[in-house]
């Protein structure tokens, strides 16, 4: 049996190295109205935000990153499920769609979601780009003229495809689909010398992984930038029809505010929260948006699972959570037919795999203590390529919290049984003894011929089909449509001076892929134009 | 199709259903079941009448694995109060809204289908409640058994004495210098 308990982990921590000089404020510290002026100011430190400040800084320009989460560092990483929820994750991991159908998955911290995935790095298919430029208008975005952008970034975050063994969850996905005759592939992963212990979601405790709290942010840290944590970005400040600040809320302990408003100065704004969190500000501040489309068009790549038992023990919670996936029905109806969707498998942690179980009572009882010898694959619908499927909208709770509205409609449920049935027979194709899908009605089937039948019997509704996703895409639409979009393709809002939008909350629809390199790759080329423009 | 069943359940739908859903929060608020009495004591959210409501609930979903790990029903509505740590006040406010809704009784039969306080059912009656409202075709239903049993399992099992019970050895040891 598969037992890593013993194992020691002693490294480093570079945030806690005070040689550093690193000028890091915390917002928990605050209690006092206070000014700040910068060149530019960046809300949020995710993938959009931390290569943008670096690239930016080094180019000269003072930036103050204003984070909402916490700062934590390897030292803060001790691999507790629980901790990494409540402390790394937007709504303590509780967040999901305004339905219950399903959940989302996105990072709050400093580095964001980059602190939490599972390290999977993927060009933007070639597929989306031109769906892109043909849909809405995206100009200078081909896979040719993106390629050096997605080469420079897998440079920086050194990307490679993961050269040990799978795990032995992964190893189903390859065996599944080498049986089926089905494409299979390794994960380019952005880790460097990866311990291969399966932690990355709760993040790194090696600071193996790239994201961006090891790499762009201490570089622009390194560079004269300011970071602001624990501090709520709340509302943009407007003069005329240009953007001239942001105004922030200083958080306690608890995410409460402490009362105080730093007021940050500049000519330049970033909006870099991430899906959901740049439509919100967006929308708190009242920004001008003639055509009602900011938050709208907010796509996830709606997920599905498949849990498999098999003889030997599979160990889902140990080695490099994400290693080989397959494409085979990625484009398989084409770029805007049916549903496609990328298979991958995930790790199983007894949280999460509790909560995606489901169930009640000695069922769900004895599901989980199979956990040793379960393999889980899931299924990534790439969604917003079919007129009938506009996302999800964001909305604003009474307090300015956002909410996402996606309905569950026909087009995923469809999509959803087929990656079922897919996933039920790369399973059992891989060897797999016992198969279950993620529908509330599925019990366990033993053959392939029983899930084909079963899963024709069952009634594919929202809540009761198991969804969720961890990408959050679109919401503030980039393109040269205007009755389309509100951001241009160089990431500049339509509708204020001043005001960017550099993060994966431009993408138009979602990328059908996980999404990391397509918000490097897209950040690196227009903060790099930003910069230029900036300095000239 | 049976058009006598749908017209009975349509008027079951409107007669109390719709009634409930439409006035349900408001009649919380009326009988005293409103959200502003503050967290119980040793908790640090859940308030007083939702771990009286709740706390047998999530020791029928948990079953065994509170048992198995030496612990009780308590001790798994507790982990459920650490996990809403993690939650903003609009995520907390949202959970609250539908216990508020469930103090009555009329929303308990609409959302689970037993009008009888989970406190006063016998463990097999939780158990067929359980399996009566995980089978519901209401909306309403189906996002309540999912935002509350979800979050149930996901507290227990990120406990080290939970994730133990489940065959995880658990995570390698983190030293800090």
């Amino acid at each position: 049996m598969q037992d890593l308990t013993t194992l020691t982990i002693n490294v480093k921590d570079p945030w806690k190295d005070p040689a550093n000089g690193w000028d890091v404020l915390d917002g928990r510290t605050i209690t006092d109205n206070r000014t700040l002026e910068a060149d530019v100011i960046i809300v949020g430190t995710g993938a959009g935000g931390g290569v943008s400040a670096e690239i930016l800084s080094q180019r000269g320009l003072k930036v103050i990153l204003v984070e909402a989460g916490k700062l934590k560092s390897s030292d803060d990483f001790k691999l507790d499920e629980g901790a990494a929820y409540r402390d790394l994750y937007q709504e303590g991991a509780l967040r999901a769609t305004k339905d219950a159908g399903m959940t989302v998955l996105q990072g709050r911290t400093v580095g964001g979601t980059t602190v939490v995935n599972w390290t999977s790095c993927f060009r933007t298919p070639h597929e989306t780009l031109q769906y892109w430029h043909d849909e809405f208008g995206v100009q200078g975005l081909s896979r040719a003229q993106m390629d050096p952008w997605f080469q420079q970034m897998e440079t920086r975050l050194k990307v490679e495809k993961w050269a040990m063994p799978p795990n032995a969850n992964n190893d189903v996905m390859k065996r599944g689909c080498d049986n089926k005759g089905w494409h299979s592939a390794l994960i380019p992963r952005n880790v460097s010398g990866c311990w291969n212990i399966g932690y990355c979601g709760m993040g790194c405790p090696t600071n193996a992984k790239q994201s961006m709290l090891v790499t762009t942010i201490p570089g622009a840290l390194d560079h004269g930038s300011t970071l602001i944590h624990s501090a709520q970005a709340d509302t943009l400040i407007i003069e005329g029809d240009s953007v001239t600040g942001v105004r922030v809320r200083p958080l306690n302990d608890d995410k409460v505010p402490t009362g105080a408003t730093v007021t940050l100065k500049a000519k330049t704004v970033i909006a870099a929260g991430g899906g959901i969190q740049s439509p919100a500000l967006l929308m708190r501040s009242e920004a001008p948006d003639p055509n009602g489309l900011v938050g709208k068009r907010t796509f996830l790549h709606p997920t599905s699972f498949a849990f498999g038992i098999y003889d030997k023990e599979i160990a889902p919670y140990y080695g490099a959570p994400q290693s080989v996936y397959s494409d085979e029905f990625t484009f398989k109806h084409g770029v805007d037919g049916p549903a496609g969707y990328k298979m991958e498998m995930m790790p199983m942690h007894p949280g999460l795999s509790g909560a995606l179980m489901g169930g009640f009572g000695e069922r769900a009882r004895d599901e989980i203590e199979r956990l040793p010898n379960l393999a889980a694959s899931i299924a990534m619908i790439r969604d917003g390529f079919h007129d009938d499927n506009q996302g999800g909208t964001v909305e604003l709770r009474d307090n300015g919290e956002p909410l996402l509205d996606y309905p569950v409609n026909e087009y995923l449920l469809d999509g959803t049984k087929r990656a079922h049935l897919t996933m039920l027979e790369m399973q059992f194709a891989a060897g797999a003894k016992e198969v279950r899908p993620s529908h509330a009605d599925a019990g366990y089937y033993k053959s392939w011929k029983a899930a084909r039948d079963g899963v024709a019997q069952l009634d594919y509704a929202p809540v009761i089909t198991g969804l969720g996703s961890a990408h959050v895409m679109g919401g503030l639409t980039m393109g040269a449509d205007e009755s389309r979009c509100t951001v241009n393709s160089d990431g500049s809002y339509k509708h204020l001076n001043g005001l960017y939008v550099i993060d994966g909350s431009v993408f138009p629809t979602s990328i059908g892929a996980n999404p990391q390199l397509s918000i490097y790759g897209l950040s690196a080329r227009n903060a790099s134009a930003l910069a230029d423009k900036l300095k000239a | 199709m049976d058009q006598g069943i749908n017209r009975r359940g349509f008027l079951k739908l409107s007669a109390a259903g719709s009634a409930v859903l439409a006035t349900g929060s408001g009649l919380a608020l009326l009988t005293g079941c409103s959200s502003n009495d503050g967290p119980a004591t040793g908790y640090k959210h859940f308030r007083q009448q939702d771990v009286d409501l709740l706390t047998p609930l999530v020791g029928a979903v948990l079953g065994s694995a509170l048992s198995d790990a030496g612990a009780t029903a308590e001790d798994g509505m507790k982990a459920f109060d650490d996990l809403l740590d993690g939650g903003m006040p609009g995520t907390r406010g949202a959970l609250f809204q539908v216990l508020d809704l469930m103090q009555l009784g009329a929303a308990r039969w609409y959302i689970t289908g037993s009008w009888a306080s989970f406190a006063d059912q016998s463990d097999d009656e939780l158990q067929q409640t359980l399996a009566n409202w995980s089978a519901s075709e209401r909306s309403l239903s189906r996002m309540a058994f999912k935002g509350l049993t979800q979050p149930i399992y996901m507290a227990w099992y990120v406990k080290p004495t939970g994730a133990r019970t489940t065959g995880y050895p658990g995570p390698p040891q983190k030293i800090v210098a």
